[in-house]
């Protein structure tokens, strides 16, 4: 923390240096990065203007190209590329050399995408490619090697490597670009897609500069490292970038991972209040408000979104989910091939389609939706989980355990693979796979709270008493911890079944607490009185012939030391008022 | 900026967002190949000059040509050239032709190419395989967009001029290095051109262009005949699958290259990718069952029952019976649900399966074999009769029931022609005789199998015959001939084995356990024990039982008899529990001998006798002659000879015709003994003569049996006793010899454990 508040102690020269970014991306047509940095920029204060920072310095170079520059500038900027590239191909500077080479990359580029629709075959399909991507790298590595290429050379070079599949160079050329051009945020993000683990994050050396945080928490939050991510957001914040939409953005999406609704919300309305046009990271904030079903703000959002731009990828999802929350699945499903058609590449949508093809009871078409999902990451737990989801509705337990591992493997701290796992292995009746499977969900923090009574189930099925009654405390006290009490039903068989325990096990104090709370509950209450009957009952006998036996019990109600709790705190019922 | 990241994960396949069931919709498309082989089909029509032979040749040509992958042009002018050069060239004249000349010329091509096929007289029909050929190719092209016309012709270009690059002598030989940054130097016009040329190193298939779907459905439907056929043709399992993860790459929808890749997986047991590869296989299978699939019941049902019941396959493969059981479970209960009974006499045939590798009993076989009769699915009704068979053998059925039943399946083989049913008959066959004793008949049924020819049609120059019924016959063959001594025969057998079923596939453990146990029955008879000790590990690594026998039996032979005690009980009631008879058998013999080292021979005759019983309810005739063959003996040492040469007749008749080397010369020693027992009672001296004379043949006989097996510690055994009977016969000059014969033996063997008078 004291590291990076002296790194960012000058928020000034923070500043400064943006603004120079800024102006250097703007001339080599690199938007998304202008994009970025000046978003940043614009969450800090203002530079008064004798602090600006002076124009990067004009070379003789510069000067030559100039008009060849603002020409091909001006084609770039009008997406001909080619135009641009033949205007720049005899400059010498390095911003015309660069916006030569990327035009020449981007043309190469649209003429794929041009190219995937009329080819000869289909199978030809998959052998369109970027022609001009290999002279680009014979170019750019002869540059390279006479180590001519600055900052934004070298991130082109990464990515035309990138394109080539020879990733392990990739990374280190746009490691070497980090250490050139620190402030240029494209070079960090590609590294964001390229680095796959943690290992291999550790075995990088990047420029110690306060980018470098950017670029971490970045990573964190795509490796699903959330907490470190979180409070390296948080730095940030402290350091004084509060105002900026894309760190706050950031942590919604990471409070969104963790499934920490809440506080997801409330950052996703504050960044709406302070950039109510934005477009990106919507999707998310539409995934939340569905989860929770809060259909005003999603119809709001939905139409909202749609009057900004109604042809984003966004958006599409938006409506997706608005319709799917108001069970229109069919026209769900259509928005959501929407958005796919707008970019093939979604993998949300796929997933999201997927999970409406269920809803509709097509299964095949759902399993397809599911298997494309995957197609385009294997990584995407929530496909692999649908895909199990899918078999099991179609009543194939065994053949869903499969998914459900894979899954499981994704998010091995997911509660919610792990009650499904469980539930499948209570369906092919291995109930001893299945109450690990529990106890594991229970102990990565339960989200729907159903492992605990599940477990206590399966205890009870194969009379492990002890445990399962174990598992009804814990659960009850979790319950009343959290003070929602939705779930009466479970709670009644709780009660029951810890009345009956307390009762077999003549601990008749426990037993009648627990037969008063089951008298709450509309479905229990016949037995809750019974069981009171009974223990008046044997205790009008007891009290002369068992009295030692029970005394401890009667002096020490539900004390530490005669409830089965291993692991708990002593339970302290009575202090509980529903 | 934006496309560029994005576009890492860009899949081709699915422009548009558009769900493509099955992107091969379009069965076939122009390529510079294919405009070749119309222009060598266009010259062979045309052209009178070719001679009949050539036109023979050419003509066989045709369908490997439009069947396989494209080849590049010297590929393809190869081949013609080696039908007919005259043809290769004029074709070769044509293309460059076209290629040196423009748009027009492939244009004009096509416009002039249906004219012969149109007439009645041509010789290619329009219904033909070429005249269909040809008129998928002109209808491929009339499709074709004006820019991908374009494209076809700059692809032809390129296709020729990679040819002459090639071709001319100047061709620099760092061609193929194109993706190295070493020749920076070229310039970028000449790259381009270079990286479409598909170099095509020799063999590495993967280099080729895309398949087209015939194309590719031809390549899957190959391999998977060769995987089951002839494993050693197909490509070996990383190029195999490498070809695999191309094709998915450019087709991901393409079903059934899933399924050729779980076959592949499973080649190499590799679980983690074949199961991966069969669910995805079925993900993809489940689709197209909603619209029109060939049967009309609920195709996607169809496809869910059998991924269940293909993945219990999968698991069972593997030996995961517990998870086996859960996934059949599965896929009876929905067969159940949809009532397709087809489907659940699967099941129930993997459910018996199932069953009989927990070793119960038959009852259910036997259903499940009434239902596929009922049903009318003859391949799992004797499939189930088989294994009925199988189950009555090892549970004493006697023969001729076996036989009869084995018969009747035979009958409903040929009716039907399921070639691989026969073939596992006929090795059935020939593991009953084994088992019953009958080494000639076994020996005949194995040669029938390997001379048959099979009824499959001989496809891709491929017999079948990688089936585990080859398998078993081959070994039992090899193991025959060792029995008889011929080492040198069984080993060219098990040589061939491991040739056609390399040690990675799924038959090969037996053959190896054949091996070694044929190296460990060796070892034993040459009295090498350390060498025998050593190959005990790896029979126990392929077999427990086995291993644990062959232990006791090298521990017995080192005299440590306690520990041989202790390891044969333990074996003896492992077997009782899993029912294994003949095992059985041979450690109850083995035990007995055991006893007789401690001379309680006593002791050994109950356990004797009830080897004997066991051994005649089985009707395990050999077992049973070599247990009177143990009795025998024992009664010997008892003092009883004239009783052991009693029923020691009842013994040799069997064993003679039937039996190894080894039980031969036991048998004749046996017999030799005995008669020099008995000769000791007889009263005059002339029948004493007679009756010695008659031993010392069978001793000379017992020692050529000897001989032959290379048994040199028995041999030795033989001289000693042939001397010491010389001796009383007054034979000096023989005595002399066989005693300077013994001599020589003993001293080349280490001094023996176990005296000769107390074995057999």
């Amino acid at each position: 923390m004291a590291a990076l508040s002296s790194q960012f102690g000058d928020l000034v020269e923070i500043k400064k240096q943006l603004t120079v970014i800024i102006a250097l991306c703007r001339e080599r047509g690199l938007m998304h990065s202008v994009k970025w940095a000046s978003e940043l920029a614009f969450a800090l204060d203002p530079l008064p203007l004798n602090e600006l920072p002076p124009p990067p310095p004009f070379t003789e170079e510069d000067a030559q190209d100039l008009d060849a520059y603002s020409l091909a500038k001006s084609f770039f900027d009008l997406k001909e590329y080619d135009r641009a590239a033949y205007f720049l191909r005899g400059c010498r500077s390095q911003k015309a050399y660069f916006l030569y080479m990327y035009s020449r990359y981007l043309s190469g580029e649209k003429k794929k995408d041009d190219e995937t629709v009329d080819s000869l075959g289909p199978l030809e399909k998959g052998q369109v490619k970027n022609e001009s991507l290999r002279e680009l790298r014979v170019e750019l590595s002869k540059k390279h090697k006479a180590r001519e290429l600055d900052g934004f050379g070298l991130y082109l070079y990464g990515v035309v490597l990138r394109k080539l599949d020879l990733l392990k160079e990739a990374i280190d050329v746009f490691v070497e670009a980090t250490h050139c051009l620190p402030l240029h945020w494209g070079a960090w993000l590609e590294l964001c897609n390229l680095v796959e683990n943690k290992e291999m994050l550790k075995s990088m050396s990047f420029p110690d500069t306060w980018m470098k945080d950017f670029f971490l928490a970045h990573i964190y939050t795509e490796m699903q490292m959330i907490e470190e991510a979180l409070q390296k957001y948080q730095s940030l914040i402290n350091v004084g970038f509060s105002k900026s939409t894309y760190i706050i953005s950031q942590i919604a999406v990471a409070y969104h991972n963790i499934r920490d609704i809440d506080k997801a919300l409330s950052m996703f309305n504050e960044l709406r209040e302070q950039d109510p046009y934005r477009i990106e990271n919507m999707d998310t904030f539409s995934n939340l408000l569905y989860v929770r079903t809060m259909k005003p703000e999603l119809s709001y959002l939905a139409h909202n979104l749609c009057d900004i731009d109604k042809y984003r990828v966004e958006t599409c999802c938006v409506i997706g989910n608005y319709y799917s929350l108001r069970s229109q699945h069919e026209k769900a499903a259509l928005y959501f091939q929407r958005a796919l058609k707008l970019n093939p590449r979604c993998l949300g949508a796929w997933t999201l389609m997927g999970h409406e093809y269920m809803e509709m009871k097509n299964t095949s078409a759902a399993i397809q939706a599911y298997r494309h999902a995957i197609e385009v990451n294997k990584r995407d737990y929530r496909a692999w989980y649908g895909l199990g989801q899918t078999y099991e509705i179609l009543k194939m337990p065994f053949y869903c355990l499969y998914y459900y591992r894979r899954a499981h493997q994704l998010r091995p701290n997911d509660s919610r693979m792990l009650v499904a796992l469980g539930e499948c292995y209570e369906k092919l009746n291995q109930l001893v796979e299945a109450t690990k499977c529990y106890w594991r969900a229970y102990s990565v923090g339960d989200v729907e709270r159903m492992a605990l009574v599940k477990l206590a189930k399966l205890h009870e099925q194969l009379n492990e008493s002890d445990q399962a009654a174990q598992c009804y405390v814990i659960y009850i006290k979790e319950i009343f911890e959290c003070g929602e009490l939705m779930e009466q039903v479970e709670l009644s068989t709780a009660f029951r079944y810890l009345g009956q325990y307390y009762f077999k096990n003549k601990q008749y104090d426990d037993a009648s607490i627990c037969a008063q709370r089951c008298c709450n509950y509309n479905d229990a209450r016949e037995e809750g009185k019974s069981l009171l009957r009974q223990i008046s009952q044997v205790r009008g006998q007891g009290e002369t012939s068992s009295s030692d036996l029970s005394l401890p019990f009667i002096f020490g109600p539900l004390s530490a030391k005669n409830t089965p709790v291993r692991r708990m705190s002593p339970l302290n019922l009575s202090s509980v008022t529903p | 900026m934006a496309s560029v990241h994005e576009s890492l994960y860009f899949n081709p396949m699915m422009t548009n967002g558009v769900v493509h069931a099955n992107v091969f919709g379009v069965k076939d498309w122009v390529t510079p190949y294919k405009i070749t082989v119309l222009m060598l089909l266009d010259e062979m029509t045309i052209s009178t000059s070719i001679t009949l032979l050539d036109r023979r040749r050419l003509n066989k040509l045709i369908l490997p040509l439009l069947q396989s992958p494209d080849m590049t042009l010297s590929e393809l002018i190869k081949t013609v050239e080696d039908s007919c050069p005259q043809l290769a060239y004029t074709v070769y004249l044509r293309l460059q032709l076209m290629a040196d000349g423009e748009l027009k010329d492939m244009e004009h091509f096509f416009d002039m190419l249906p004219s012969p096929f149109n007439e009645t007289e041509s010789e290619a029909h329009k219904t033909s395989v070429v005249g269909l050929f040809m008129r998928h190719m002109v209808l491929a092209y009339n499709k074709l967009s004006f820019s991908q016309v374009y494209k076809l012709y700059t692809a032809l270009q390129q296709y020729y001029q990679s040819y002459e690059r090639k071709d001319s002598p100047a061709a620099e030989p760092a061609e193929d290095t194109d993706m190295e940054l070493t020749n920076t130097e070229e310039l970028g016009g000449k790259m381009e051109k270079e990286e479409l040329d598909l170099t095509p190193s020799d063999d590495e298939v993967s280099t080729r262009g895309p398949l087209s779907q015939k194309q590719a459905e031809y390549f899957l439907a190959q391999q998977a005949y060769l995987l089951k056929n002839d494993e050693n043709k197909a490509l070996d399992p990383a190029s195999l699958q490498k070809e695999l993860n191309n094709m998915l790459k450019f087709n991901p929808d393409f079903a059934e290259a899933h399924y050729l890749s779980y076959l592949n997986s499973m080649r190499v047991q590799d679980i983690f990718n074949s199961t991966d590869s069969l669910l995805h296989y079925f993900d993809r299978l489940i689709l197209p069952g909603g619209d029109s699939k060939s049967n009309g019941d609920e195709g996607c049902g169809r496809s869910l029952r059998y991924a269940a019941l293909n993945l219990a396959a999968l698991h069972c493969r593997f030996g995961h019976y517990q998870q086996a059981e859960l996934a059949l479970q599965e896929a009876i209960r929905i067969a159940q649900e949809s009532n397709d009974h087809v489907c659940l006499q699967h099941c129930l045939s993997w459910l018996y399966l199932l069953e009989q590798m927990k070793g119960s009993d038959s009852t259910l076989t036997e259903h499940a074999v009434k239902m596929a009769v009922h049903f009318c699915l003859p391949y799992l009704a004797s499939l189930g009769i088989q294994s009925l068979v199988q189950q009555g053998a090892v549970g004493g059925k006697t023969a001729n029931k076996l036989m009869d039943a084995l018969k009747d399946t035979d009958l409903l083989h040929w009716k039907h022609s399921l070639s691989e049913l026969i073939d596992i008959s006929i090795a059935q066959k020939t593991a009953i005789w084994r088992m019953y004793g009958k080494s000639t008949m076994a020996l005949q049924q194995a040669q029938m199998l390997l001379s048959m020819n099979s009824l499959e049609p001989v496809n891709l120059g491929v017999q079948q015959n990688n089936s585990e019924a080859f398998d078993v016959a081959l070994c039992h063959l090899s193991e025959l001939h060792a029995e008889q001594g011929l080492f040198a025969a069984a080993s060219e057998i098990l040589k061939h084995l491991r040739e056609r079923f390399p040690p990675h596939s799924q038959h090969a453990k037996l053959w190896m356990l054949c091996d070694q146990k044929i190296q460990f029955d060796r070892a034993m008879n040459d009295g090498k024990y350390h060498m025998a000790d050593s190959l005990v590990v790896g029979i126990a690594a392929l077999s427990k039982t086995e291993g644990l026998y062959r232990k006791a039996l090298v521990l017995k032979a080192r005299n440590q008899t306690t520990e041989a005690y202790k390891v044969l009980q333990r074996l003896l009631l492992y077997c009782e529990k899993i029912k294994g008879t003949e095992m059985t058998i041979r450690v109850m013999l083995s035990l007995a001998e055991l006893h007789w080292s401690s001379s309680c021979h006593a002791v050994a005759l109950p356990l004797l006798l009830r080897s004997l019983a066991v051994s005649r309810e089985y009707h395990l005739q050999y077992l049973a002659s070599e247990c009177i063959l143990h009795l025998a003996f024992s009664q010997l040492m008892l003092g009883i000879p004239e009783q052991a040469l009693n029923i020691l007749h009842m013994a040799i008749e069997p064993i003679l015709a039937h039996g190894a080397l080894l039980d031969k010369g036991r048998a004749m020693l046996l017999v030799a003994k005995c008669q020099i027992v008995t000769a000791s009672s007889e009263p005059s001296k002339q029948q004493k003569t007679q009756a010695l004379e008659v031993a010392v043949q069978n001793l000379e006989e017992a020692g050529t049996y000897f001989t032959k097996v290379d048994c040199k510690e028995r041999v030795r055994d033989i001289y000693y006793l042939q001397a010491r009977l010389y001796h009383s016969l007054g034979k000096t000059a023989e005595r002399n010899k066989c005693a300077m014969l013994f001599r020589q033996l003993n001293q080349e063997l280490p001094s023996q454990g176990v005296p000769l008078i107390t074995r057999l």
